[in-house]
């Protein structure tokens, strides 16, 4: 069973998109860290999430963002790169095309949550998942969802995964 | 191994001879990217097996199909067992494009990557860069500016997306807001987002409110005493509109600060210049960065203007040679209120008392008043007191939050700001000597705002839900009978914006719900026992009530909304008169009510 299961070892990647302020502040305010992270995967060498332009990679800790917050070992995957490439790639076709990003529901976090499962069975942890429907709840939160859908945050200095490119 | 069930097309079958092996039959749901399946299988089963029920109902072959669970691929000899596979769980499915071809997807893998990089690195890059360059060269230039704009823009934005927060915390609003802060000061992209936004811009095009709003700080107000040359700035209303100007715009911002330095480096070559300087950072530049540092975060520079030997010519906005203290820095405890008070909540839910001091999320102070403006003018009133009186959490929480209290204090302390916000109101704007009442009657109001018994009273939902609904009896009873009314009625006026004046206001006035609608005459308020306040309130019940003001009748107070009306294709005279009195003339609500979508 183990004859060719190289193991691949994935990482999650958390950035705390208050770029720290939330790391001095809300311990103050709230007794613990918290605020919009974007996440991604580490594989196989590269770093893939999901942002207003689709699925897209780059060498870990690449986007503009520059290195992780924090990271996450999520363990390892059997998975190898092609098939994990064939997997982003039809993702990148249906549910995770750029126009699909939607900042609440269907963000980086998402992604993430979805491809660690994929790759090892694991979720990412629960409180950056969370979070939109947190604020989703309230009612205020409702009554700005229009104003911040039309919000994508895609971290630069990727490479986009096409999935039409992919196929052909 | 016999493979009775082999090809039958029927999972039960299947699952029948599957059964007869003794296994159980799980249900094990496949997942690929596009869709997911639930596939009836024997736990005993074989990964063959499983791929074999998978490739009929994906229609793909059975050797493009990979299965991972658990980050192991399952190979066709494995058991699902092995692999603990149970009912209920999820494994994941890729069909291969290319059977078997590492070769081939390895390439088809690598070759978008190379391929699409150049093109998806300047688009992807392109969306980018422009704000990316702008948050270097403002970080560059003045490093004030970086935090300027998102500040600025934050404040610009007010508190509506602070309330959305991107953050967790679902009712406190401070931390949504905190969220949204961080959010937004983290992209710079969003910023100009947000800064288009022409709620924004109608909020910073009015000098008068910001100097209001930036005056009620506490903390402004020391710095104003011990540099005048403040208040001159603040006082000076083309350096306000300057000011806000700039704010919106970050680029005049950053040329702004370019003649400035400009301007300052002439200084110093002046003898004694320099010391000029510093003696003008000293005095000037710490106490106002502390104070910004809580509260403005950005547009400290506006406040120093008119400094004694200033940079003469320009107007406000001394430029800052020393790097700025971070404004995030060291948070202080008093941050929290203060920001707190400015923003939020206040602002899209009720509160005319919007009216606040500025805070980190504010940081000029605009958020709330003046975006509550824009809300007041809004249908959304009523919808948002309904909102509120089914969540009841949601005025809890708003009420009980700690800016509130010092955001209700700031307000008692400075009915100005009040007085303003509450004329804004439309409700308010066809009658001058409600105005008139209103303003002396201010200081009374906001004490009551802080009487807890009033803020139990908004936050009890049954109370106001029996507000609401009193005071849609009273609306029916309007247009039914516009006559009849406004002697009797006290309620109504708990749709003054926000309510919360109106609440204290009933209070003042008199038991808010507890008093049965449309019969006490006006008298019984006198709980409050001001008889000016109680002519107050008849005065606001009648012109809630829309109908027979001692001076006019309602068709000519509304002469001019019914033409507006009727010009847009109301021919119903009467139903339009009837809307606008019930709406006491506004005419949104008006037209809303005429086209049946009541929001009430």
């Amino acid at each position: 069973m183990e004859q060719t299961s190289a193991a691949f070892s994935v990482q999650l990647y958390i950035y705390d998109l208050s770029r720290g302020m939330a790391r001095q502040l809300s311990p103050i305010m709230l007794g613990e860290e918290r605020g919009p992270r974007h996440t991604s995967i580490v594989v196989y060498g590269e770093e893939f999430f999901f942002g207003g332009v689709g699925i897209s990679s780059c060498p870990p800790g690449g986007t503009m963002l520059g290195p992780p917050d924090n990271v996450v070992e999520l363990g390892s995957t059997e998975v190898n790169e092609e098939i994990f490439m064939d997997y982003l790639s039809s993702l990148g076709e249906t549910a995770y095309r750029g126009e699909r990003y939607r900042l609440f529901e269907h963000n980086c976090n998402t992604f993430s949550n979805e491809v660690a499962q994929f790759l090892t069975g694991h979720k990412i942890p629960s409180y950056i998942t969370d979070l939109p429907s947190e604020v989703l709840s309230t009612p205020f939160g409702q009554v700005l969802r229009p104003i911040l859908d039309s919000i994508h945050i895609a971290p630069p200095g990727g490479n986009v995964i096409n999935g039409p490119q992919n196929n052909s | 191994m016999a493979e009775n069930s082999g090809t039958d097309p029927a999972v039960n079958t299947n699952a029948d001879e599957n059964a007869a092996k003794g296994g159980t039959i799980i249900m094990v749901t496949v997942k690929t990217p596009k869709d997911k399946e639930e596939i009836a299988i024997s736990e005993d089963s074989s990964v063959a097996q499983f791929k074999e029920e998978i490739s009929k109902r994906f229609k793909a072959k059975q050797d493009q199909l990979v299965l991972i669970f658990a980050g192991k691929i399952l190979k066709d000899g494995d058991t699902l067992n092995q692999h603990g596979i149970k009912d209920g769980l999820t494994v994941h499915l890729v069909i291969k494009t290319s059977p078997k071809a590492s070769g081939g997807s390895t390439s088809q893998a690598s070759a978008p990557s190379p391929g699409v990089s150049s093109s998806n690195r300047s688009t992807a890059g392109a969306g980018n860069p422009p704000p990316a360059s702008t948050a270097n060269q403002s970080q560059g230039t003045g490093p004030s500016a970086a935090p300027a704009q998102p500040g600025n823009l934050l404040s610009g934005f007010g508190d509506l997306s602070n309330l959305a927060g991107l953050g967790m915390g679902s009712s406190n609003f401070m931390e949504l807001q905190q969220q949204m802060q961080r959010q937004l000061m983290s992209n710079p992209e969003m910023l100009s987002q947000i800064m288009e936004n022409p709620l924004v811009q109608n909020m910073m095009s009015n000098p008068d409110l910001m100097r209001q709003m930036i005056m009620a700080n506490p903390q402004m107000q020391q710095l104003m005493e011990r540099n005048p040359e403040i208040s001159h700035m603040l006082n000076n209303p083309e350096l306000m509109r300057q000011t806000m100007e700039l704010a919106r715009n970050p680029a005049m911002m950053q040329e702004m600060m370019r003649n400035q330095d400009r301007a300052l480096s002439n200084l110093e070559s002046i003898p004694g210049g320099y010391n000029a300087l510093r003696r003008m950072y000293t005095d000037i530049q710490e106490p106002m960065f502390s104070a910004a540092r809580e509260q403005f975060g950005n547009n400290p520079f506006s406040a120093l203007g008119g400094s004694p030997d200033g940079s003469g010519a320009q107007p406000s906005r001394t430029e800052n040679r020393e790097p700025l203290p971070n404004p995030w820095g060291p948070s202080e405890s008093s941050t929290t209120e203060n920001r707190g008070a400015g923003s939020t909540a206040t602002t899209t839910t009720t509160t005319s008392t919007s009216g606040s001091t500025p805070s980190v999320s504010n940081p000029l102070g605009v958020g709330s008043a003046t975006v509550g403006n824009g809300i007041f003018n809004s249908p959304g009133m009523q919808s948002l007191m309904q909102q509120i009186s089914e969540n009841p959490q949601l005025m809890q929480n708003m009420l009980s939050a700690p800016y509130m209290r010092s955001m209700m204090q700031s307000l008692a302390q400075n009915p100005e700001i009040a007085s303003q916000v509450l004329m804004n109101n439309p409700l308010f704007a066809g009658n001058p000597q409600l105005q008139e009442q209103l303003r002396h009657q201010l200081p009374v109001f906001l004490q009551q705002m802080q009487n807890p018994e009033a803020l139990s009273v908004m936050t009890n939902p049954r109370a106001m839900q029996a507000l609401m609904q009193i005071q849609q009896g009273l609306q029916t009873l309007q247009t039914e009978a516009p006559g009849l009314m406004p002697k009797y009625i006290q309620m109504p006026m708990i749709l003054i914006p926000g309510g919360i004046p109106g609440a204290p206001l009933s209070t003042g006035g008199g038991l808010p719900s507890e008093t049965p609608p449309a019969s006490a005459p006006t008298s019984t308020p006198a709980a409050g026992a001001n008889p000016s306040q109680q002519q107050l309130i008849q005065q606001m019940l009648q012109m809630f009530a829309g109908g027979s003001q001692s001076t006019q009748t309602p068709e000519v107070r509304f002469q001019q909304q019914l033409e507006q009306l009727s010009a847009m294709g109301f021919i119903n005279r009467e139903a339009n008169l009837q809307a606008l009195i019930a709406t006491g003339g506004d005419i949104n609500a008006a037209i809303e009510r005429l086209l049946g979508s009541q929001p009430s």
